[in-house]
């Protein structure tokens, strides 16, 4: 493999790619993203690939394992080129019948289409299944299309001719676009990438370092490991033109080695730019070198913070340590560090390729583009969304994500992960963006989105979040440590009956301590599952506080199991219970001893005569 | 080059680099702290020298160990929620460490007299508030002997994966920094036992007294330039030599 | 900082003949100390031990406790009188050595000498109680202490030497 002396180079190999590659080719599209990875779509492409053997197409059809295409709820997704049409939870099994039909015939197989589960209307092509039609997908819009184990794929749709573009304008004048943009870091706390640039590219010295943080941590987020996973390239020339703009000469992605996947793939995405000469001395025949390392980490939440994945990328431990003075200013070994996270990243190669006025117009006055959310929980439509700035949260969670299965009433959704807020339904139509969600008690995050229904009880939600920080807290400092340790405590006596109303002014009193006086920001937002919980559902705690009841019947110390006068005899109820503890006559009413009850709810789901209370 | 800050509406002097707890201190303001200490840099992990900063037009708390003086800084050392949330604070540590004279005066100083949170049931190390003062100090005399175990709540301090280091020397510097005296030691008439490990004391050659571990005399030997004899004799019977000596001189 | 072992601080030379004159014995104890080295800030003279002065008393060993510390406990003075033959006494205490043996091993540089007294003092903010120093000090001078953890030695009580003040039988003086 040649270098690219040029970007002449790579222009000429651009159009070679694309010229082998006649439009209309047919093309069969399987996930290989981790969550369809699960769903054994590897397996699938096997079979595919088998299939296609056997059937002698294996050499005019191609095959491509692609990134996460964010419908992670229906995986293993395949998708069908040029007709565009999807298939949702392909099985193994399918495939004979599918190479048969679809891909011989062009016949769409009805049963393995999207369906809307409301009206059980059909839809046979992403654009119109409303999962995919509400969204604005630019960072995520390449995943379903390109193959991330090859860097051809990324070439023949545009790839690194920002790169190349950025590297004609120079580095002032692309600093001076990202700022133009209003980009703002993806990371969380929507910080302007383009002042941290700025103030990084204005320090003294020669050696600066660029970081990609890819240590998502937040339970149930996973955008910016399918960007890796589904698009590894595009993060590389965003960070190829920030080291440009700043002049840093080596970058490092920190990425948890509970990814595995998206290291092999960043790994892999990384020896290919190598070898095209997009890394390392003289890019693109430029007077430019830069070069990127990844590092792994042991998948501590708290490296996710600034300063604690600088320490941890330094060896020592992963700590979160005082700013000012900022990465920007001292990061790595002492020297300026400029740390954006992987969907900023990945935004970079958009905004220079496109233009800032072009990103200018996605997007609210306060934050520009689109940002992408997990959005997860009780909702129809799991899976990875990107949205225009602004949108609501009710257009998000009810046109994309379908709304609340089995009918259920919607009651809260938690924004921005372990250190963000639950809003209630009186705030579904305020806009997303990182102002209102802060206003709000909440915040962007990295864009985790949980949705919960009336079946969820918040106080549990608060309980869990806590007991997830109070492990997560580096142990720094007392107030998070203890706090959060003390907070998980007095919350999980409350959800046990042993709540008093003084236990829960002293939740507030220590809330706000913890909240005021910890160092960092893990610290400093991790009570705000606690706060906006007490915020919007006062009424929730008093409920486990004074009537010793949990309304969501959630908390196991404070519901009962009965049997009511619907009870048929049918003794399936007593025949499933672990604690054997359901008496009664076959076709006679059954009793519950309420001694020997564990709440387990067996007895809830198995009945089929909706007889089972639970108060 | 030197920077003007205030402290409680006082102005005073700083140069750079100086963090404001130092400033402070050396200013005679009075501001309470447990994990702080000279020799070691600040971390900010008792979270009791909370102050109140303003600076560029925003107020907030900060802890001041490890804040860096500014030019235009304006420091409060006491206000209504800086005190609120040291006694918190101290509140939290007393639970941990109910054993410790120095916790319960300072907390007594903020009228927390006892704590609503039960103690710490299974600390690895009774009264210890994990400040990691005996840790940063071991890793400043060159030994790292010491580390943090784990993370969150079940943050521990002691000798790496929890047994005996090597590179301990029992010079017992940890204990001489604790703030709530909870390293443990053991003395007998020829041994240390410190961190589950026991030393062997070098013996005076006079009187068969310790003097210090052979491990440390080692340490010391090798990175202090000092003869060898020096660390033979215990400290009385070096001084009762030399007063016998200086004795002949005179009389 | 570390001493030249050529330099080091000596015991005294038995050899050396004495003329009685105390303050000179102190120099010549030392080997190193100039004069003035151990001046005192008021006065400008050097704290000065004259053993034949002194009947024992003790009363420097309280003095000291009681500057020192509220508690007023002998064992924590830092001038000590020994006894070195019948109703003989030498009033040990530290000499400030000019190439000082616990200003070099000290690791984290909390011994330093106050240029207006002379004294090299214990900087306790900085002291971390490894003992070395303590151990060092080839006259047995320096004391650690265990309970506060820190070192403790002579520190010409700011330049006013509070034993000299208050010995009654000249046996110690500022000259």
């Amino acid at each position: 493999m040649t270098a690219f002396a040029s970007s002449k180079d790579l222009d000429a190999y651009r159009e070679k790619v694309v010229k082998s590659r006649p439009k209309g080719r047919r093309e069969i599209a399987v996930c290989a993203g981790t969550g369809c990875k699960a769903f054994g779509s590897f397996r699938l492409l096997d079979a595919f690939r088998d299939e296609l053997a056997v059937q002698g197409l294996d050499k005019k059809i191609v095959l491509r394992p692609t990134g996460c295409h964010g419908f992670c709820e229906r995986g293993p997704l395949v998708l069908f080129f040029p007709e565009e049409t999807l298939y949702q939870r392909v099985k193994p099994a399918d495939v004979k019948e599918i190479v048969e039909r679809t891909v011989k015939k062009g016949e769409v197989l009805e049963r393995l289409l999207v369906e809307d589960p409301a009206t059980g209307k059909k839809f046979r092509t992403e654009k119109e299944v409303p999962f995919y039609k509400h969204q604005r997908r630019l960072v995520l819009k390449n995943n379903g299309l390109i193959n991330p184990n090859t860097i051809d794929d990324y070439i023949a749709i545009g790839g690194y001719s920002a790169l190349a573009k950025a590297l004609m304008m120079g580095p002032e004048a692309v600093l001076a676009e990202v700022k133009k943009a209003d980009l703002r870091g993806r990371g969380g706390a929507g910080f302007p990438a383009g002042k941290k640039w700025e103030v990084c590219r204005s320090q003294p010295g020669d050696t600066k370092y660029i970081v990609c943080n890819a240590d998502e941590g937040d339970p149930g987020a996973f955008m910016d490991r399918s960007v890796i996973e589904g698009n590894p390239h595009s993060v590389i020339e965003g960070m190829i033109i920030g080291a440009f703009a700043m002049g840093a000469h080596e970058g490092f992605v920190y990425v948890r080695q509970e990814y595995p996947l998206a290291v092999e793939r960043l790994v892999l995405a990384l020896l290919h730019a190598r070898e095209h000469g997009l890394l390392g001395k003289g890019i693109l025949g430029s007077g430019f070198a830069f070069d990127i390392k990844v590092k792994r980490g042991g998948g501590a939440f708290v490296c996710g913070e600034e300063s604690a994945l600088i320490a941890s990328i330094e060896g020592r431990r992963g700590v979160p340590r005082r700013r000012p003075p900022y990465p920007a200013v001292s990061g790595l070994w002492g020297k300026p560090t400029n740390i954006n996270n992987v969907e900023t990243w990945a935004n970079v190669p958009l905004i220079v390729g496109n233009g800032a006025d072009w990103f200018r117009g996605i997007g609210t006055d306060g934050s520009k583009g689109t940002k992408i959310f997990s959005l997860v929980g009780k909702v129809n439509n799991t899976g990875l969304v990107e949205v225009p700035m602004g949108m609501t949260l009710r257009e998000v969670i009810f046109d994309i994500g379908g709304g609340i299965p089995k009918g259920k009433k919607f009651k809260a959704v938690q924004t921005g992960g372990p250190s963000g807020g639950c809003l209630p339904e009186s705030k579904l139509d305020i806009p997303v963006d990182f102002d209102t969600l802060v206003r709000e008690g909440a915040m962007m995050g990295s864009g985790g989105m949980i949705v919960m229904d009336e079946n969820t009880c918040m106080l549990d939600v608060a309980r869990y979040f806590l007991g997830f920080l109070k492990s997560e807290s580096c142990g720094n400092c007392t107030s998070c440590r203890d706090g959060l340790m003390r907070l998980h405590a007095l919350v999980a006596d409350i959800c046990e009956g042993r709540g008093t109303e003084q236990k829960l002014a002293l939740v507030e009193e220590l809330a706000a301590t913890v909240k005021a006086s910890s160092l960092c920001a893990l610290g400093g937002t991790s009570v705000n599952p606690v706060q906006s919980t007490i915020r919007h559902f006062r009424d929730e705690y008093m409920a486990h506080i004074r009537d010793r009841k949990c309304p969501a019947h959630v908390c196991k110390a404070l519901i009962t199991y009965s049997v009511n006068e619907k009870c048929n005899g049918c003794h399936v109820c007593a025949r499933q219970c672990p604690q054997k503890c359901i008496a009664g006559e076959m076709k006679g009413m059954h009793t519950i001893d309420q001694q020997k009850c564990i709440k387990c709810g067996i007895c809830n789901d198995v009945c089929r005569f909706d007889s089972i209370s639970v108060a | 080059m030197s920077i003007r800050l205030t402290i409680d509406d006082v102005e005073v002097k700083a140069e750079p680099g100086e963090y404001v707890l130092a400033v402070a201190r050396r200013e005679g303001f009075a501001i309470p702290s447990l994990c702080h200490h000279e020799s070691v840099a600040p971390i900010g992990a008792c979270r009791v020298c909370l102050v109140q900063v303003t600076f560029g037009g925003k107020t907030t708390l900060s802890t001041s160990c490890n804040m860096l003086a500014e030019e235009g800084l304006q420091v409060v050392t006491d206000t209504p929620e800086v005190r609120a949330h040291r006694a918190m604070n101290l509140e939290l540590l007393l639970a941990r460490a109910p054993g410790s004279a120095r916790v319960r005066e300072m907390a007594r100083q903020y009228g927390v007299t006892r704590t609503r949170f039960p103690q710490v049931a299974e600390s690895a190390l009774a009264n210890c508030i994990l400040c990691e003062l005996c840790m940063r100090v071991c890793s400043r005399l060159g030994h790292d002997a010491l580390s943090a175990i784990g993370r969150g709540d079940k943050k521990r301090i002691g000798p790496p994966f929890g047994t005996p280091s090597e590179r301990c020397v029992g010079c017992a510097s940890c204990r001489s920094v604790c703030p709530t005296a909870c390293v443990f030691v053991r003395d007998t008439a020829t041994s240390r036992t410190i961190w589950g490990k026991t030393f062997e004391f070098v013996l005076c050659k006079n009187c068969g007294a310790p003097v210090l571990t052979r491990e440390h005399r080692q340490h010391a030997l090798a990175h202090a330039g000092l003869p060898e004899d020096y660390y033979d004799v215990c400290e009385p019977c070096k001084q009762a030599d030399a007063a016998g000596r200086f004795a002949n001189v005179v009389w | 900082m570390s001493v030249n072992p050529a330099n080091r601080p000596t015991p005294p030379d038995a050899s050396q003949t004495s003329s009685g004159d105390a303050l000179r014995v102190l120099a010549g104890i030392s080997g190193r100390v100039p004069a003035g080295a151990a001046r005192t800030g008021s006065g400008g003279g050097m704290l000065t031990v004259i053993p034949r002065n002194c009947v024992g008393c003790r009363t420097c060993e309280l003095t000291c406790s009681f500057v020192h510390s509220t508690h007023g406990r002998l064992a924590r003075s830092r001038i000590k009188v020994r006894e070195v033959g019948e109703k003989r006494f030498v009033q040990m205490t530290c000499l400030q050595c000019v190439e000082a043996a616990c200003v070099a091993v000290c690791p984290v540089e909390a011994l330093a000498r106050n240029e207006a007294t002379g004294a090299i003092e214990v900087h306790e903010g900085r002291c971390v109680g490894c003992s070395l120093c303590e151990k060092a000090c080839p006259f047995g001078h320096m004391r650690f202490d265990p309970e506060a953890g820190l070192a403790v030695k002579c520190d010409l009580c700011k330049g006013e030497p509070m034993c000299a003040r208050f010995c009654p039988n000249k046996a110690l003086e500022v000259r």
